[in-house]
């Protein structure tokens, strides 16, 4: 299992978010991660990251800012064994629907990534705020993830 | 508008030139071209140029096209730097047809050249996965063809069998091409045995980075006969789309049978028409999907299509006679106007061991990048002898 603490970088290293404002991350236990998104407000339709227009009523001012992305389910996924540079492999990349609407782009984790039976389509996932690779200094970047939810 | 025909082409060899520059590979593809043509270099009245990640990877950061011309001995003549990702080739052929079918000069280049090798492969790395702006969150363009081929494999009945025969078939291609980065034949097993890196795809049936450069000469037909007695080869349609976002409860828009409709719809012509195509397979099993999207068989039978051998060089519809992007390589901005140059070459009956039997219709299909739900931008060029 790939599960840690959000809260406790190692000693003088920072947990540094991959993009800003892309997502919430818990500052203690009480909270939940979510995605900040955008939903319009006359046609509902979600975005993540932030669209600024919505696609489909083409009108200025109608997307207002989202928290979502607190829970979704699996709509495909691959166990690639392939990896940019300072990125782990093998990783286990997918697409999630979530509960709000909107279909996003995901790291899936919680799981042992070379097992190509961890992961099924239709699976319930919830958000999690990760460390994604570390930086030269050692600096821990920080991005979103799903995992499985625990039965 | 006027009647445009593709006068010469060139390319570079493709594959790992470390020692070679940008403007020397560009260089040498203008230069190719302009022997082909035989149009002496002042006859050339304007330039578009494709390079997609020049600025990333080389010290050239801005102006590409003008650096790489000033080169090759042009100076003075508009030049429009042009990039769209892995299609950005194909682009820079569009507006130059549309200069000439407008009327607003005769003789135009285009020309696409990529440097993708430096002495720091995981900067090279980086750089081409910067097409999208995911690779950041880790996002891996094979483990996205994986999931989508899963989906399909399942839906249709495909195997790994037949992108390992659809690979291993390219693969041979491409040994019969002097231009092609990979010259060594692998078989079905080989390439099926080789490391997998997303399930289905294994390490051969994916293309790598490559340097080189391609460009075509196009110009009036009138104009022409001034030049070459070679077969004139005509532009029937260069038709460019970008890609949608998925809205729930609509039926998504594909965009290669988007682009490649518009293109069918121009050349007045239809898939069945097609004698051979050059199509955009960064992994060698997508070219399967392209089959289907281009309408050259029906949903479903891509798989019957690798079976029975249709798409080989000595089969009624041959696809990637040059080797496609895997075997051949895919230096990003060069690509394109390679398959454009490939096309041409068959269609003249210049392509050697490679020859299909006799073409009169050719298309090649061009997509690159990534948007939310789509790839950025599609084209499909018809050509005709």
């Amino acid at each position: 299992m790939t599960e840690q603490s959000n809260n406790e970088p190692a000693t003088g290293k920072k947990q540094i978010p991959v993009q800003e404002g892309l997502f919430y991350q818990p500052k203690s236990p009480d909270e939940k991660p979510y995605l900040i998104g955008a939903r319009c407000a006359v046609c509902g339709y979600v975005s993540f990251p932030k669209l600024m227009v919505c696609p489909r009523c083409i009108k200025q001012g109608t997307m207002e800012e989202a928290h979502i992305g607190g829970k979704g389910k699996v709509d495909m996924f691959s166990t690639c064994y392939a990896a940019l540079p300072g990125f782990k492999a093998p990783s286990i990349q997918g697409f999630i629907n979530l509960e709000e609407g909107g279909r996003i782009w995901s790291l899936i984790t919680g799981v042992d990534p070379s097992d190509e039976d961890a992961i099924k389509t239709g699976m319930d996932v919830e958000l999690v705020i990760e460390k994604l690779r570390e930086d030269t200094d050692g600096n821990e970047i920080m991005s979103y993830k799903f995992r499985p939810v625990k039965a | 508008m006027r009647d445009v025909v593709i006068i010469g082409v060139g390319m570079t060899r493709f594959g790992k030139f470390l020692e070679r520059s940008l403007q020397d590979l560009g260089r040498e593809a203008v230069w190719n071209a302009l022997e082909d043509a035989g149009v002496p270099p002042e006859d050339i009245q304007i330039a578009y140029v494709a390079n997609s990640l020049a600025y990333q990877l080389t010290e050239v950061k801005g102006t590409v096209g003008q650096h790489v011309l000033a080169n090759a001995g042009f100076f003075r003549i508009p030049v429009i730097n042009v990039e769209n990702a892995c299609s950005s080739g194909s682009t820079a052929l569009r507006g130059a047809c549309l200069e000439v079918a407008s009327g607003n000069y005769d003789v135009a280049l285009a020309l696409g050249v990529e440097k993708l090798f430096c002495d720091d492969t995981a900067k090279s790395a980086l750089a081409m996965a910067s097409g999208t702006p995911y690779a950041k969150f880790g996002f891996m363009f094979p483990a996205l063809y994986s999931m989508e081929l899963k989906k399909w494999m399942e839906k249709y009945s495909v195997t790994q069998l037949h992108f390992a025969k659809v690979a291993a078939k390219n693969s041979r291609n491409g040994s019969l091409n002097p231009n092609a980065q990979f010259r060594k034949a692998l078989s079905v097993e080989e390439i099926l045995n080789s490391r997998v890196i997303a399930y289905p795809l294994t390490l051969y049936m994916c293309s790598t980075m490559g340097d080189g450069a391609a460009a075509a000469i196009v110009c009036t037909r009138d104009r022409a006969r001034r030049y070459t007695s070679k077969p004139l080869v005509h532009v029937a349609a260069c038709e460019l789309v970008s890609g949608t976002v998925n809205l729930p409860n609509q039926p998504h828009v594909n965009l290669e049978a988007n682009a490649a409709g518009l293109a069918y719809q121009k050349a007045g012509i239809g898939p069945e028409d097609i004698n051979v195509a050059e199509v955009h397979d960064g992994m060698a099993p997508a070219e399967m999907w392209i089959y289907e999207k281009l309408g050259l068989c029906k949903e479903g039978e891509a798989a019957r299509m690798v079976d029975e051998g249709m798409t080989e060089i000595t089969g009624p519809i041959p696809v990637n006679p040059s080797g496609g992007l895997a075997a051949k390589g895919h230096p990003v901005g060069a690509t394109g106007l390679a398959q454009v140059a490939e096309i041409v070459w068959q269609l003249r009956g210049e392509a050697g061991e490679r020859q299909v039997k006799n073409p009169r219709i050719g298309l090649t299909e061009n997509a690159g990048g990534w948007v939310i739900d789509d790839n950025a931008a599609c084209a499909v060029t018809i050509l005709k002898r």
